[in-house]
């Protein structure tokens, strides 16, 4: 509680400072630039969209945070290319005008890089503002896969999308060595998108598709299908939706008899899904995006993080992290900060290791290999499945 | 890990072993999904009655009722959550954390109907003013839970575990059994009251004639109050019941349930007591039958069984129970 406070508290305060600079006479530097160049003319000026304020300002900073620890490690070794980096943050406040304001200030504010966004309503919108000025953009967190369709070509995306967690499901069914799976979902966009997904990829590879289920939200009573399952012999049972009532299901699926593996999605990868499921949740697979808390390779990130920042770092501090290591590693080969050379340097990368694994691009600039991991609940608790 | 059956037979109902298990199967489904749809439908039976007592007395569709089944929940809830510690959280704790929730919901119900109904029922104000009156209620009790409780899911933590009888394929669990007899107890309990004792017998005289009985030197609108006792004592029932069996609750698990139990009380036809008990169950198995249809995915579930219901009502518009000239309650 009384961390929320305090972040409540800096957000606050850092957007009194933003207005209060904002007001001047000087249209500069909406936020302290994170260090001090060694050279003021010679620094690199990386642009940081992220919700500063309103309802996702904690995502906002928790990203910010995690970019500044990239950028101190990267400028305590003497930067790229003999210069340091600075950030400037503007505040998109999850909001597609704000934004698009946020996106312009950045451009005047000579930035050569973008790297950040997290809410993909508000991201959309700036790809092509950034793109007009050849600016390279990593988005570190916003996944819709609006993102790639309409990609004008400067946009790199290391979340992983919709696609990627098809991608790693079908994996796990295999490795679990399923053969009849049955795909539960709820009819909104984004669990029918994953199961439907899931359904023609998993046939693609020429295997069964039992059933696939639609159940209204909020409603409790599950024993029907889970009768309905049963008699079409599923042996593994894939939940697209959320915890709330997928921890029904699982209940009610273990209750009833089942004995094969349960598997869920990312909406449902919370704490709350072991507490709701109780007994009936061990042994469960929950697909998630990966949290530094669950990566091995994150631990000393998240070590650094807390006690910088004196808490722990969030669901996409990781990948924010990983981002503008991305960045300066491209403005490296780059050697210049010409747009398009960077540009081409970042689709040209190639195997670079991040916190959340290995990053290639494929044609769309999207990960090339899923970066979802798989949790399983064991003795009440979530543990990374090798 | 996997309980894999190593079979090609990805139809309906069909098993590795060939046709013989085959018949066995269905049989052993169709009596599954029988239990399956008389427990759903024993929770839209205990909610519909409420609507049909409280229609059948002032004519009032209360669409607040499944409101008061979600508040009966989180009643229970809180009540298994002090007395836990002292009664445990198996049987004992959990009848007396209903008895409670009974209580203290049926007197919400009791204010329900002084503060919002009956002021307008004094006022002659047209039926319409009522319901919307009804939807304000809901929404009143639908937010200020989701205020109390900043949106949270509960978990009801109770030891009941799944043991239960299984023949074959068909698994029946001791919590489902009493869930079925606790229901059937409440329902005979209710049919006692209306019929056989003085106060159900004034419930009945209100629902053929208020004037009348006013003449007669009937309290109307403590009859009335006491209607709404009962309606809403039940529904909570239902709600800690829900709670207890599904293991978590929430703000808006009123809506749906609420919805569909107004439906039971319609097919049962309206106002009717025995009306309501059939018509949730009817609307629970043909809920249930939808989800194992052949052909059509469970998506359609509601489709087929709301159409059947259209049908029904069509053929018989005052419902199974229902009379032309009614004769309430």
């Amino acid at each position: 509680m009384s961390k929320k406070f305090l972040s409540t508290v800096a957000v606050t305060l850092l957007t009194l400072g933003l207005v209060v600079t904002g007001c001047g006479t000087q249209p500069s530097a909406p936020t302290a630039p994170s260090t001090t160049p060694s050279a003021s003319g010679g620094a690199i000026k990386i642009g940081l969209p992220l919700p500063m304020t309103g309802s996702e300002a904690t995502y906002g900073k928790d990203m910010e945070n995690s970019i500044k620890m990239a950028v101190d490690e990267i400028n305590a070794k003497g930067g790229v290319n003999g210069k340091n980096i600075v950030t400037v943050t503007g505040d998109d406040a999850c909001d597609p005008q704000q934004a698009t304001a946020a996106a312009n200030k950045l451009v005047s504010e000579g930035v050569v890089a973008i790297v950040g966004g997290y809410c993909s309503g508000a991201t959309i919108p700036t790809l092509t503002i950034y793109n007009e000025k050849n600016l390279p953009f990593v988005i570190t967190a916003a996944n819709s896969s609006k993102i790639a369709a309409q990609n004008p070509g400067n946009t790199f995306e290391i979340n992983g999308t919709a696609v990627h967690q098809t991608q790693k499901a079908i994996e796990l069914f295999k490795k679990l060595g399923a053969k009849n799976v049955a795909i539960v979902e709820q009819g909104d966009a984004y669990s029918a998108d994953l199961a439907k997904q899931t359904e023609d990829s998993w046939k693609a590879a020429g295997n069964t598709v039992v059933s696939h289920d639609v159940t209204n939200k909020g409603e409790q009573d599950f024993s029907s299908l889970v009768t309905s399952l049963k008699s079409k012999n599923a042996d593994l049972v894939f939940w697209t939706a959320y915890y709330a009532d997928g921890a029904l299901l699982i209940k009610q699926l273990r209750q009833g008899g089942y004995k094969g593996a349960i598997v869920v999605g990312d909406g449902s990868s919370d704490l709350k899904l072991i507490e709701m499921a109780g007994a009936a949740g061990e042994g469960t697979y929950v697909l998630s995006p990966p949290v530094a808390e669950y990566l091995p390779t994150a631990k000393q990130f998240a070590d650094a993080y807390k006690v910088k920042y004196n808490q722990s770092p969030g669901a996409y501090a990781p990948l924010a992290y990983d981002g503008m290591k991305l960045m300066a590693d491209a403005l490296q080969r780059a050697g210049s900060t010409d747009g398009k050379t960077i540009i081409k340097a970042l689709s040209d990368t190639k195997d670079f290791i991040g916190l959340a694994g290995k990053v290639n691009f494929a044609a769309d600039k999207t990960l090339k290999e899923s970066n979802f991991i798989v949790l399983q609940i064991k003795d009440g608790k979530f543990v990374l499945l090798p | 890990m996997l309980q894999g059956l190593d079979c090609n037979y990805p139809r309906t109902w069909m098993n590795c072993s060939g046709e013989r298990v085959h018949k066995m199967a269905v049989f052993s489904i169709v009596i599954q999904q029988i239990v399956n749809g008389l427990i759903l439908g024993s929770f839209y039976s205990l909610i519909a009655l409420g609507y049909s007592m409280v229609y059948g007395i002032i004519k009032l569709l209360n669409f607040a009722h499944g409101d008061i089944y979600m508040v009966g929940a989180f009643v229970g809830y809180g009540a298994l959550g002090i007395l836990g510690s002292k009664l445990g959280v198996g049987w004992l704790g959990i009848a007396v954390a209903l008895l409670i929730s009974m209580f203290l919901v049926g007197l919400l119900g009791m204010l329900i109907h002084r503060v919002a109904y009956q002021p307008l029922i004094n006022k002659r104000a047209p039926r319409m003013s009522l319901l919307i009156t009804a939807v304000g209620v809901s929404f009143t009790l639908f937010n200020g839970v989701m205020v109390l409780t900043n949106g949270e899911y509960k978990t009801f933590n109770t030891s009941l575990g799944y043991e239960g009888i299984s023949i074959g394929l068909i698994n029946i669990t001791y919590t489902q059994i009493i869930m079925v007899v606790a229901t059937a107890i409440l329902m005979l309990a209710l049919y006692w009251f209306i019929n056989r004792t003085l106060y159900g017998k004034a419930m009945r005289a209100i629902a053929l004639d208020q004037d009348a009985c006013r003449l007669m030197g009937i309290n109307v609108t403590k009859t009335i109050g006491l209607t709404f006792f009962v309606g809403s004592a039940l529904a909570a029932a239902a709600g800690v019941m829900a709670g207890v069996y599904y293991g978590s609750i929430q703000f808006y698990m009123g809506f749906v349930i609420g919805l569909k139990a107004f439906t039971a009380a319609v097919i049962g036809g309206i106002g009717s007591i025995p009306g309501a008990m059939l018509g949730g169950l009817v609307l629970g198995l043909l809920e249930t039958a939808g989800t194992q249809l052949p052909f059509i995915g469970s998506a359609w579930k509601d489709v087929f069984s709301f159409g059947i219901l259209i049908l029904l009502l069509v053929f018989k518009p005052t419902g199974i129970l229902g009379k032309s000239e009614i004769e309430r309650m």
